[in-house]
């Protein structure tokens, strides 16, 4: 039965080196079916494993690897195996002509696996572990074009990631010389609060946050994620939405609520600094998006922005907050990979990629534009849309605690992100010669069915978010 | 019996080394050294077995109080290590029988497997030995057989870099030499067990004699391990070796010496004593340095084996890093670095002799797209950079690891920041070759790939080391525990 747990994470791996050696017309069968096989797998688990504990490896103190999946845990997964299926009929029909399709459909399983098995982690030394190893399996990604500015880039991605691996070392050897354990407890491992060292906890925070900030693309550490947007759009979805830096946040969440304890870090004031890096995350994000005409790149930036959001709820320490920023990781994963889907398939089919060469595209791919434009509102926060509730949570929690600053600061990013966003829409329906004809061409349907499909659960969680947030709340009792 | 087996190893190798170049026919030669390898193997396993059992043993042979008598000390530390290195030995010598004849001529086979043989010979004396002038013995002849099996390959460039080994270790044997005139002029005994006891009741009254004897042997010995900032020989005489040497001389000749400084800081002088010099802050200075500089010169180099070279100076700064922190856990680690980066840096030596071989070019730009031709050797070239770079469960990231608490524990923290430079200085070298070895596409035009035929007898021996150093990771907690028994 503990089994199970292992079963989504080494599934896609072996169909991954499955797929490696089988035969390339098959490829496309294989990806779906497994995706859709994955999917249940991961189901199996969620309903069917509860606080069980699975070993790996157990060789010593250090070398304790073992999975533990709980509800945020579940959370995650679900996420993720839901995002893949689309990702996966996307990426057939995107990656169709691409040279090098085996070893990019490996990886593309592998880090699935991998960062499943993330979710299911059941301490800080096994996350670390796959957190590495998710850097290097999405490098091939990453590089997938193999010219040599991906691989400079790629290189990048690497040092980038490997430099806040680092950070987050110093941060695990300084906790666990002090726990001998860094096993996840709803509340943390510290415990007793009185006399500890405040400095010596504070470092702790503080790298841990900023070696787990880089993947969570935090400002300044977020220049790899714009970069990286030279690989192909599926897994630039992918990076952005579902499986790097959703990673990123996910650590984030387990460090700060589950191994350190959001009252300790109250206690010795580490939330402070963080909240300031948090803000200007959110700011710059937003303004250098702005900036930006290539559309990929605006929407890496906006990434870096609504990633500020979600951590918001880790350093803001109130039950709304945390309900919120879970929310938003949700939200701002379904909407950033549709957002991210449609102008993939306006590259790929019209081989368009900057703000002014999309006039009138509109006309030309009306649905897909149109879910675009829905997708937008939903992030841009406008009621009854979801990312208008997650904000709202956001904000209750800010002016619970007593911080004013984090509702305006929400209400004034969320006028920068519809000045981000908004110029796209216009660009596309209404500037450009008042049209003569336009012959209508959508995308092939592998890509826009998933492209609705996705903008139909963006409106539908918008409307019904309570089964998601009582999903929520029995994570967050236990932490509050 | 068990008990005389280490000195049986050494003459076993010294009679095997002396038969093997008047036997002409070479695959006679083979097996006679494979043989040899394979009870040394067993030995070094039997008394392994028998010091985790029984704790330490003392072996005299001959009188040990008197001026020449000769003590081996053997307790964990030594037995594992001399297992280890019997290991490695073995797979060398397997490589190296079937390639060894593509790198030298065919009639100094004979000759090659008498210098390996001599070598182990020597570094295990240097590992048992409990007396001074013994050690100082298989010191030098380890250093001659190195130098022969440098200039076996007879090029310019080899010549030139032997000189240069020569010179500086024979500068650090005349240290070593005289740090132990000296020593001997104080205490009246080569027996470190005796010298020991000397110094514990006399320290006080020879400070500064204690302090000029110390230092004398970290140069010394330092010269020969090629510590920072005496390494200047290694790197030639690494890199221009044949393979296989030079797989022996990184994985097990510069280990051994500062193997024998830690035995002596901790038996001879005791750790107490030496605490009251500045000498283990010096060690841990220049361990840092190694540390950062190895890495940053192997960032900077062009060739393949040049890089591991450098690499291996880095790796020495861990070890030396390990014994400055002054305290019994960091010594441990010193030594189970020893271990791990023995394995380590052998099968990457073997490896870069195939991929060298394979590719007709040292230089590392060439190497892009090799994966394709060679897979199986770069998953595990892979395998390798992810313990140098320190990917968890892999030896070292457990050195790092425990060097790090070792670190916590005498209170200096800043230190880590040394560590983890260094780790991420060593993903800055060893990534690139892994990753345009998978990924680059430049070299392939009008190649023939011949990934289907893996030669099996090469990359075996390797894939035996890679696998024994990620046991080495995983089982860490018992090598830790075995080896801090002969830290008591």
């Amino acid at each position: 039965m503990k089994l199970l747990i292992l079963t989504p994470i080494v599934f896609p791996i072996l169909s991954g080196l499955y797929i490696r050696f089988s035969d390339e017309k098959k490829i496309n069968r294989i990806l779906i079916s497994s995706a859709f096989i994955n999917f249940f797998l991961t189901l199996l688990c969620v309903f069917l494993i509860h606080d069980e504990k699975l070993t790996i490896l157990e060789f010593s103190d250090i070398i304790n690897l073992f999975l533990k999946p709980d509800v945020l845990g579940k959370i995650f997964a679900v996420l993720v195996s839901t995002l893949w299926i689309f990702t996966t009929f996307y990426s057939i029909d995107y990656m169709n002509h691409e040279k090098k399709l085996k070893s990019y459909s490996m990886f593309f399983m592998m880090t699935q696996g991998i960062t499943l098995s993330i979710a299911f982690s059941g301490n800080l030394i096994t996350l670390y572990l796959f957190y590495e190893l998710l850097t290097l399996v999405t490098f091939p990604l990453v590089i997938q074009t193999g010219s040599d500015r991906a691989l400079q880039i790629g290189k990048k991605y690497l040092i980038y990631s490997f430099v806040g691996a680092t950070f987050i070392l110093f941060g695990l050897i300084l906790l666990y010389s002090q726990m001998g354990t860094l096993e996840f407890v709803p509340g943390g491992i510290v415990g007793n609060l009185d006399n500890i060292d405040e400095s010596y906890y504070l470092m702790v925070y503080l790298f841990l946050f900023i070696g787990f900030g880089v993947k969570a693309a935090l400002v300044p550490f977020h220049s790899w994620l714009p970069a990286a947007m030279v690989a192909p759009t599926p897994v630039s979805a992918l990076l952005h939405a579902v499986a790097v830096v959703k990673s990123g946040i996910f650590s984030l969440m387990r460090m700060t609520y589950y191994v350190l304890g959001w009252e300790l870090i109250e206690e010795i004031g580490g939330n402070k600094y963080t909240l300031a890096l948090v803000l200007i995350s959110i700011l710059m994000g937003s303004f250098l998006a702005m900036g930006r005409q290539n559309l990929k790149k605006r929407l890496a930036y906006s990434t870096i922005s609504q990633l500020g959001y979600i951590m918001l709820g880790l350093v803001v320490f109130d039950k709304s907050s945390f309900t919120g920023g879970v929310l938003h990781m949700f939200f701002h994963a379904t909407i950033k990979i549709t957002l991210f889907f449609c102008v993939g398939a306006i590259m790929h089919y019209e081989h368009k990629t900057e703000l002014d060469e999309i006039q009138g595209i509109g006309k030309r791919m009306p649905i897909t534009m149109t879910c675009f434009a829905i997708s937008s509102i939903c992030l841009i926060g406008i009621p009854p849309m979801n990312g208008f509730v997650s904000k709202w949570y956001l904000a209750i929690g800010g002016l619970e605690r007593g911080n004013y600053i984090v509702p305006i600061m929400l209400l004034f990013s969320a006028l920068l992100t519809a000045g981000y966003l908004i110029p796209i829409i216009s660009t596309a329906f209404f500037r450009g010669a008042p049209s003569t004809e336009v012959e209508i061409k959508e995308p092939g349907n592998y890509m826009l069915i998933p492209i609705v499909i996705l903008t139909a659960i963006n409106v539908i969680v918008g409307i019904m978010p309570n089964l998601l947030i009582d999903i929520i709340d029995r994570a967050s009792e236990l932490l509050f | 019996m068990t008990n005389n087996f280490p000195l049986i190893n050494i003459l076993i190798l010294m009679i095997s080394a002396f038969t093997a170049p008047l036997i002409k026919d070479f695959k006679k030669t083979s097996i006679l050294v494979l043989t040899t390898s394979g009870l040394l193997l067993a030995s070094t396993g039997a008394t392994l077995i028998e010091t985790i059992k029984n704790g330490h043993y003392i072996l005299n042979i001959g009188h040990p109080d008197t001026f020449l008598g000769i003590q081996f000390y053997i307790s964990n530390a030594e037995a594992l290590i001399a297992f280890v290195f019997a290991v490695i030995a073995l797979m060398t010598i397997i490589y190296s029988n079937s390639c060894i004849k593509s790198e030298i001529e065919e009639n100094r086979i004979g000759l090659f497997y008498t210098l390996v043989n001599i070598l182990i010979a020597s570094l295990l004396g240097v590992v048992y030995s409990n007396d001074l002038f013994n050690s100082y013995v298989f010191i030098e002849v380890s250093t001659l057989s190195a130098c022969g099996l440098i200039v076996i390959k007879d090029k310019k460039e080899n010549i030139k870099a032997t000189i240069k080994y020569l010179v500086m270790s024979s500068i650090g044997s005349g240290l070593v030499l005289m740090a132990i005139a000296y020593l001997y002029s104080i205490t009246g005994h080569l027996n470190m067990t005796l010298a020991g006891q000397v110094i514990a009741i006399n320290h006080m009254n020879y400070t500064n004699s204690i302090l000029i004897i110390l230092t004398l042997f970290t140069v010394g010995l330092g010269v020969k391990s090629a510590l920072f900032p005496l390494h200047g020989w290694l790197p030639d005489a690494h890199s221009s070796a044949p393979s296989p040497s030079s797989a022996l001389l990184s994985s097990m000749v510069i280990k051994v010496y500062i193997f024998m400084l830690i035995k002596m800081i901790f038996r001879m002088f005791t750790l107490e004593i030496v605490k009251s010099t500045v000498i283990l802050d010096v060690i841990l200075l220049l361990g840092s340095c190694g540390m950062i500089f190895g890495s940053v010169m192997a960032i900077t180099q062009k060739e393949l084996k040049r890089m591991v070279a450098y690499s291996s100076i880095a790796q020495v700064g861990y070890i030396a890093f390990g014994l400055g922190l002054g305290s019994i856990g960091g010594m441990t680690i010193a030594v189970y670095h020893i271990i791990g980066h023995a394995l380590t840096k052998s099968g990457l030596f073997l490896l870069s002799g195939l991929m060298i071989k394979k590719n007709k070019s040292k230089y590392i730009d060439d190497l892009k797209g090799i994966g394709r031709e060679m897979p199986f050797a770069l998953i595990l070239f892979t395998l390798a950079s992810f313990s140098m770079v320190g990917i968890p469960v892999f030896p070292g990231f457990i050195s790092k690891w425990y060097l790090s608490l070792a670190c916590i524990d005498i209170g200096r923290i800043p230190l880590i920041l040394i560590i983890l430079a260094s780790s991420l200085l060593n993903l800055l070298y060893y990534f690139p070759i892994v990753i345009n070895g998978f990924f680059g596409q430049n070299n392939l035009q009008g190649k023939v790939y011949n990934s289907k035929k893996i030669e099996k007898a090469k990359i075996a021996p390797v894939a035996v080391l890679i696998v024994l150093m990620t046991l080495t990771g995983l089982f860490s907690s018992t090598i830790l525990e075995i080896i801090s028994a002969s830290f008591i």
